[in-house]
């Protein structure tokens, strides 16, 4: 029970609210000061207060407050309703949670706390809670169409398709007549209820109510493409076949629509003449359209092939389309088309009337398809690349094109540095255009080259931004030179940094995470409900993105090496050695700070302060207290932290094998077997060949087979009955001399099988040899030269710098032997 | 390339596009409030034929077109509004941008009733404006001083969307026509339903005017839209920034 107030404080504490929705704080913290010398244990103006000083982002001070206004007024509703509110702006949804139930218990009536809850019951993903909130909330307000819509989300993101339905269909029934054809939230609620209806398999049903009710329905794509839908999978196949043509009528660039008219007319994969006469149709009706004329090539072969392919490379080489080899490689898988391209082009290339005079049509452009085709992995002769590139070059000195495609070539052959030259020649020819000065940073970045970068970069960034090019590319989520400049300073071994970088990366997907929070409310509002169903269970996966999975193997792989090194005290030489570039590294770090500070408060002296204006939200920026990285670095648990990183990744793309890997040796090294073999058994299933899951198949074996004392026998025999890969009985050192065998060709099978050895008690320096050696191998590219490289690096072999002159030796362009 | 509606799930990919291409940005919040809001009216165009990489493959976006309504028209009229275009430099002249466009501006006359759809372009951005003007039948409305948040000024450009009116009234009696082949199926014989189509505006100009006749596709790498975020999805006029 609140305690009451005079009418005097009753009408200053009203103020407070006021004020902290107006978000005039001080106002706010003003007032509640006022009431609060007159009554000190007055609890929801202390809430109050605490929920004020927390938006001021002081929450080390809101929350003792929050928690002292509850013990002194613990059946207040505002007591409770701040402190979820508290919990819920530190992300502690399960406490937020509860709080709001307490709150709703003390005053079952108020809209407020019951839709608080609601919103983070669909956050989190209960369910079964937020239809009971939303069971509450149509009680209170059935007039409105969006309680009714809310109630029916609950159930089908529950799952209950049926009662989703059935919640819809009674709200339809109480409109007295049928809305205006216009009205958007109605329209959008009849393709809701007709997904709902697809959703549980009856597509008669939801072709019935699609011809019934959404006939006139303002969602005309998404009804052409859900009647296509229904009648193909109803065997309604002449229908469908008039459904998908209306399709491809209004859109003639998209695939699917072709693959289903097919399917709809029943023509068998085979049947070639009658597949392409389709094709020809539509080639015919629209002449701009790519598709129709570029499909067949999937499915043609031999002399038909080459006929279509002439004529459509010739069509597409004259106009010079520069994305022409993008199209077509895929077809490179098959080798006779692949041949077969590349002869068309030859042969085009010589040929008397092509136009040898354009800078990009005609020999220009088959010139760059040939350098493109010769860079392409399937089909690589870089010399041969470089041959055309430079006679394209020749026709045109300024294209940006050509000279990007010469700088992949150079990367392609390991010379990263050059290709990052390259790279920024391409981009000095158009320097307007940010797709090339992209490239160029990213090009920068892999050549380890982060200030450059930033600076190139920094040509398209906001330059009001305040903390300069990196501020803006943090402030606008840019993965992608976040990822790469992260990359590169792990590769110099600026770990600060790096797992600045990553954490900052980190930071976004989890601002991604959030950004749904606003919508579960504000969909409701615009009543786009399919839009909204998509995007939530988009973001119950949307971590099993590649970047993701990359950068969180970044991290993890960081933090493994940081857990890996030594402690700095220790007493033998290598330990001194890196205590002392510890130390070196840490001054360079603050000098580097202490630079960073001082051009900072240069650049904000010298703004004009009439244009500060742009930063929209007026919010204070937090100052950064750790922009190295030191404290980050300088981490006493490293495999805790790679936890962070690690458990997302292995919940969302278990199917990842790098992901596998990493958290095996993750799990090892904290003595996590069990997760760790689950983790190898994974692995096993995704790729049972893979060199570094054999590497962990004879660590595990071997874990076995010592026996650690801290593991439990009970957990050992779990354990034992579940690995499978090697027996019990088996020689270890043979079945890794088999392994070696069976992959001999591959020197990274090889490479794997000797670490694997050396883990069995091979004497080291004979293991360095076996790796030294793997220069020599018949196969060997500069990649695996590289992986050979690292594993010397890591093993502080005295054979590395040997090795490398010898590698050099034999690949002398490859940035990385040098690294 | 394949030319379809976006998804939720494109969206990081359309924002790793338009850093990597345009400099105007904005964080995901703001793509998400237009794929929430107009779910419609925003285009994808994508390599489809690439092959997979790995279990967790995501469609590579070469293009894109986000759009949106204007929530409160000055003008009272309702129109669309490009937020933002862009195609990679290595997939262009494919006309890629206008197949984009057309889709978008489809779907905003047929979801939205649209009467014209605007854009803004920088001054500087010839190629942009090429694109606009001579590709795609823009006019220049007005100069909007200063309207970047680098101080430079942006063209206003709109097109009337009377043509497009035309072609959606004719895709909906072309259903209609395919209705009524369809034996006693469809309850079709609603003779209301042509004079209550989305023409309702004045007399059409260049009717019929062949979009496929204006061959020149060139350049399709275009800013529009400014480069500010939003942080709160609060509807409102864009020129009160």
């Amino acid at each position: 029970m609140p305690q009451p107030l005079a009418p005097k404080e009753a009408a200053q504490f009203r103020t407070i609210i006021r004020s902290f929705e107006d978000k005039q704080y001080k106002r706010g913290l003003k007032t509640a000061e006022l009431i609060l010398k007159k009554h000190p244990k007055h609890g929801d103006t202390m809430a109050m207060k605490a929920l004020i000083l927390n938006s001021q982002g002081k929450s080390d001070e809101a929350f003792p407050l929050a928690k002292e206004a509850l013990t002194v007024d613990m059946k207040s509703h505002i007591c409770w309703h701040v402190y979820g509110l508290l919990y819920r702006s530190v992300k502690n949804f399960e406490e937020a949670i509860k709080a709001y139930k307490f709150a709703l218990k003390l005053d079952p009536s108020s809209a407020q706390i019951q839709r608080d809850l609601a919103i983070l019951q669909v956050h989190v993903r209960d369910y079964q809670g937020y239809i009971q909130s939303r069971t509450a909330m149509l009680q209170a307000r059935p007039q409105l169409r969006s309680s009714w819509t809310a109630l029916a989300i609950a159930h089908h993101l529950a799952g209950s398709l049926t009662e989703a339905e059935k919640v819809l269909t009674t709200y339809e029934e109480t409109l007295k007549s049928p809305p205006s054809r216009f009205d958007i939230e109605h329209s959008e609620a009849v393709m809701y209820k007709n997904s709902i209806i697809a959703e549980q398999g009856d597509y008669q049903r939801a072709l019935d109510h699609l011809d019934t009710g959404a006939k006139h329905n303002l969602d005309r794509l998404a009804v052409l493409e859900c009647r296509a839908d229904y009648l193909l999978k109803l065997g309604r196949k002449e229908d469908a076949v008039k459904a998908y043509r209306l399709l491809i009528d209004r859109n003639s660039e998209h695939t699917l629509y072709y693959e289903k008219l097919e399917e709809a007319m029943e023509l068998s994969p085979d049947d070639v003449v009658a597949r392409k006469a389709i094709y020809d149709e539509y080639a015919a009706k629209f002449p701009r359209c790519d598709i129709a004329r570029r499909v067949p090539l999937d499915f043609l072969s031999g002399d038909e092939f080459r006929q279509v392919a002439e004529s459509y490379l010739t069509l597409v080489l004259n106009k010079g389309v520069p994305s022409l080899f993008a199209n077509l490689k895929h077809l490179y898988s098959d080798s006779f088309k692949k041949d077969t391209l590349r002869e068309i082009v030859e042969k085009y290339l010589t040929s008397q009337d092509v136009d040898s005079e354009s800078k990009d049509k005609g020999e220009a452009a088959a010139l760059y398809y040939l350098a493109q085709h010769y860079n392409y992995h399937m089909s690589r002769d870089l010399a041969k690349a470089h041959e055309y590139v430079d006679r394209a070059i020749e026709k045109d000195a300024k294209s940006v094109d050509f000279h990007m495609t010469k700088a992949r070539i150079l990367k392609h052959e390991g010379n990263i540095k050059e290709a990052a030259e390259m790279m920024n020649q391409a981009r000095k020819l158009d320097t307007k255009d940010r797709y090339i000065n992209s490239k160029c940073a990213k090009y920068q970045l892999r050549n380890n080259e982060n200030e450059k970068a930033l600076k190139t970069v920094g040509l398209f960034t906001r330059a009001e931004t305040v903390g300069g090019p990196l501020a803006d590319l943090l402030e606008m989520q840019c993965i992608w030179f976040l990822t790469e400049d992260g990359e590169a300073y792990a590769r110099q071994g600026n770990t600060g940094l790096a797992l600045k970088r990553f954490h900052a990366l980190n930071n976004i997907f989890e601002v991604w995470q959030d950004d749904q929070f606003d919508f579960h409310s504000f969909s409701l509002r615009k009543g786009q409900i399919r839009a909204y169903i998509d995007m939530v269970r988009w973001e119950d996966h949307f971590r099993d993105h590649p970047v993701y999975t990359r950068v969180a193997l970044d991290a993890v792989n960081l933090y493994l090496k940081m857990a890996e090194k030594p402690s700095a005290n220790g007493t033998n030489g290598a330990d001194e050695a890196d205590a002392l570039e510890k130390k070196k590294a840490a001054k360079k770090a603050r000098k580097e700070q202490q630079r960073l500070e001082r051009e900072e408060a240069e650049r904000q002296a010298k703004q004009d302060p009439n244009k500060g204006g742009h930063t929209h939200t007026g919010e204070v920026k937090k100052k950064d207290e750790d922009p190295l990285g030191l404290t980050l670095a300088a981490t006493t648990d490293p495999l805790g932290e790679a936890m962070k990183f690690l458990g997302p990744m292995l919940q969302v793309s278990p199917k990842s094998i790098e992901a596998q890997i990493a958290g095996f040796e993750v799990y090892m090294r904290r003595s996590k077997y069990v997760l760790a073999l689950q983790c190898l058994n994974r692995a096993l299933g995704i790729d049972a060949e893979n060199p570094r899951v054999h590497e962990q198949v004879v660590a595990f074996r071997k874990l076995l087979d010592n026996a650690p004392s801290d593991l439990p026998p009970k957990v050992l025999e779990t354990l034992k009955a579940e690995f499978k890969p090697v027996d019990e009985t088996a020689d270890l050192s043979k079945y890794n001399e088999a392994f070696q065998t069976k992959h001999q060709a591959s020197p990274l099978h090889v490479l794997s099988a000797i670490k694997a050895r050396l883990l069995l008690g091979v004497d080291l320096a004979k293991c360095e040899k076996e790796v030294s050696s793997l220069i020599e191998h018949a196969s060997a590219t500069f990649t695996d030269a590289v992986a050979a490289l690292e594993t010397l690096k890591t093993w502080r072999s005295k054979e590395t710098d040997a090795f490398r002159t010898a590698a050099l030796a034999k690949w002398p362009n490859v940035s990385r032997l040098s690294e | 390339m394949d030319i379809r509606l976006l998804t939720t799930a494109d969206l990081p990919l359309i924002q790793h596009a338009n850093l990597e291409n345009l400099p105007e940005n904005y964080f995901l919040k703001y793509y998400l409030y237009h794929a929430l809001s107009w779910p419609q009216l925003s285009f994808v165009a994508v390599d489809v034929s690439r092959p997979r990489k790995g279990p967790y493959d995501y469609p590579k976006i070469v293009g894109y077109v986000l759009a949106k309504m204007e929530e409160e028209p000055t003008d009272g009229v309702q129109h669309g509004h490009i937020t933002s275009l862009s195609v990679m430099r290595t997939h262009r002249r494919l006309g890629i941008a206008e197949k984009l466009m057309r889709q978008s501006q489809l779907a905003m006359v047929e979801t939205f009733q649209a009467k014209y759809v605007s854009l803004h372009v920088r001054v500087s951005n010839v190629a942009a404006r090429h694109l606009y003007e001579d590709t795609l039948r823009f006019r220049n409305e007005k100069t909007e001083s200063k309207y970047y948040a680098d101080g430079e000024d942006a063209y206003s450009m709109r097109l009337d969307l009377d043509d497009v009116a035309e072609l959606a009234k004719r895709y909906a009696d072309e259903e209609e026509d395919k209705d009524k082949d369809e034996s006693g199926r469809a309850n079709g014989g609603d003779a209301t339903i042509k004079s209550e189509g989305v023409d309702e505006g004045e007399a059409v100009g260049e009717v019929g005017r062949d979009p496929e006749a204006d061959g020149k596709e060139r350049k399709i790498k275009v800013a529009v839209g400014r480069g500010l975020g939003v942080g709160d999805l609060v509807e409102k006029d864009e020129s009160k920034h």
